[in-house]
């Protein structure tokens, strides 16, 4: 191997990703050519310096402009969509596609304008709710699994904005509440699930995650809520946690208040 | 993105939780502006958005998406015309010739200061920053650098080295010129 033919492998080398092969070639050649050697360890070690440069974040305001985009273009294009069938009705189409394109044009420059039509039948709105509701859980269930907190929560504040009927976000949010481990996530995400209270499961689900809780503060958190919701099935756990010596006094204190509440 | 292509536009939600910020990183990493890159980031969801029944299932997404960033990019700078400052000009203007650099011994000494090598990127020619920024925080493979630059894998890894090269000399001459 040549001088000028290490040029096409030295990133490869430095990142690790030669094959076996290519990489004997090239320690052969460092180790006979001094020139090669030091440039390759000098500028190696910039290489890896460059991964340790900070990455910027971008501001809050480029996500909410996304979804308002994101938004005005869906409804643009149903409105569009609508009229598109009648040929005799073309030219009332393009104004709708204008429109369309107007509405995601203000939506893009932060405005947050949406497009209306007064006209569209009790179905098509229908439907179009039920796309918006699709796309809130999306948000909300791609948001809980990103790696940063703040990210997860809010993830938790989008699950407010779907149909307490999901169950996907329902188990999205239990699993926050059992294993995220982000305090502050947990009890977001204990206080998201009140809209989702009506149904048994979830309140079993409450009950069962009490005494896996570590911090105090989240526990405190699940037994006003079995309180607010006023689940007295929870009388025997609620019981156990209030004459458990293992567990911190304020909790067990509001353990007794709790079981007081709900008699 | 073939089901956005197919017209799931929810499904879109998911590729802006997935690369905004790494899109952010990479126009941050060329423009040096905060505000400019928000934009450009919106500008890219924006065009998926527009040509999304042009993209091909069968290629990478990120490479597609990445040329359309890059095309974007080219757009606003285009109005900006922004100067950029080549390392000749760098080396010139401390009337240092490069031979007259720390010799391999000093050199070799681990960058301690993040800061320097942070401004020696800026000062990098902007094909070269924009082939690192690819290759080294956006980590995307050769190939796909090569699809989005449109050019040779072979030429995208000489010019991988020739860059790091490159901001090696300008992190020395802003060194040497912050010891002086």
């Amino acid at each position: 191997m040549t001088c000028e033919e290490m040029e096409s492998r030295m990133a490869e080398y430095w990142s690790l990703t030669l094959s076996q092969e290519e990489e004997v070639a090239v320690e052969a050649h460092l180790a006979g050519c001094e020139a090669c050697r030091v440039e390759a360890q000098r500028l190696g070690s910039l290489w890896r310096d460059l991964a340790r440069l900070p990455a910027q974040e971008p501001g809050a305001g480029v996500r909410e402009r996304f979804y308002g985009t994101l938004a005005a273009y869906r409804d643009g294009a149903a409105a569009a969509r609508l009229e598109r069938p009648s040929p005799a009705r073309s030219q009332l189409a393009r104004v709708w596609q204008i429109a369309a394109g107007v509405a995601l044009a203000l939506a893009g420059a932060g405005a947050g304008y949406s497009l209306r039509s007064s006209q569209k039948a009790n179905a098509e709105i229908a439907q179009l709710r039920g796309e918006v509701g699709n796309m809130r859980q999306l948000v909300a269930l791609s948001l809980l699994e990103q790696q940063s907190a703040s990210e997860r929560l809010r993830g938790v504040s989008w699950a407010y904005r779907v149909e307490p009927s999901d169950t996907e976000v329902l188990s999205a949010l239990l699993k926050a509440v059992n294993h995220d481990p982000n305090v502050n996530v947990r009890l977001a995400a204990v206080d998201a699930l009140r809209p989702f209270a009506a149904s048994r499961s979830t309140r079993d689900a409450v009950m069962q995650s009490l005494p896996g809780q570590t911090a105090p503060i989240v526990q405190v958190a699940l037994i006003d809520l079995l309180v607010d919701l006023k689940e007295t099935e929870a009388a025997p756990e609620l019981q156990r946690v209030a004459l458990d010596n293992a567990t911190d006094v304020e909790v067990r204190q509001r353990a007794q208040w709790a079981l007081e509440k709900l008699q | 993105m073939a089901q956005v292509s197919a017209g799931e536009l929810p499904k879109l939600a998911v590729l802006f939780e997935r690369h905004h910020r790494a899109l952010f990183r990479y126009f941050v990493s060329l423009n040096r502006d905060r505000e400019l890159s928000e934009d450009l980031v919106q500008d890219v969801f924006f065009r998926i958005l527009r040509y999304r029944a042009s993209y091909d299932p069968a290629k990478a997404f990120t490479a597609w998406m990445y040329a359309i960033a890059r095309r974007a990019n080219l757009d606003r700078a285009r109005d900006r015309r922004a100067e950029v400052i080549g390392i000749e000009s760098v080396v010139e203007r401390r009337g240092e010739p490069a031979s007259a650099a720390p010799g391999p011994e000093e050199r070799a000494v681990k960058v301690q200061n993040l800061g320097l090598l942070e401004r020696a990127l800026d000062l990098l020619p902007a094909d070269k920053r924009e082939i690192l920024v690819l290759s080294r925080f956006q980590e995307m493979k050769y190939e796909e650098i090569a699809a989005v630059l449109n050019c040779e894998v072979g030429a995208v890894k000489v010019r991988v080295f020739r860059a790091v090269r490159a901001l090696e000399q300008i992190y020395f001459a802003l060194e040497k010129e912050k010891a002086s």
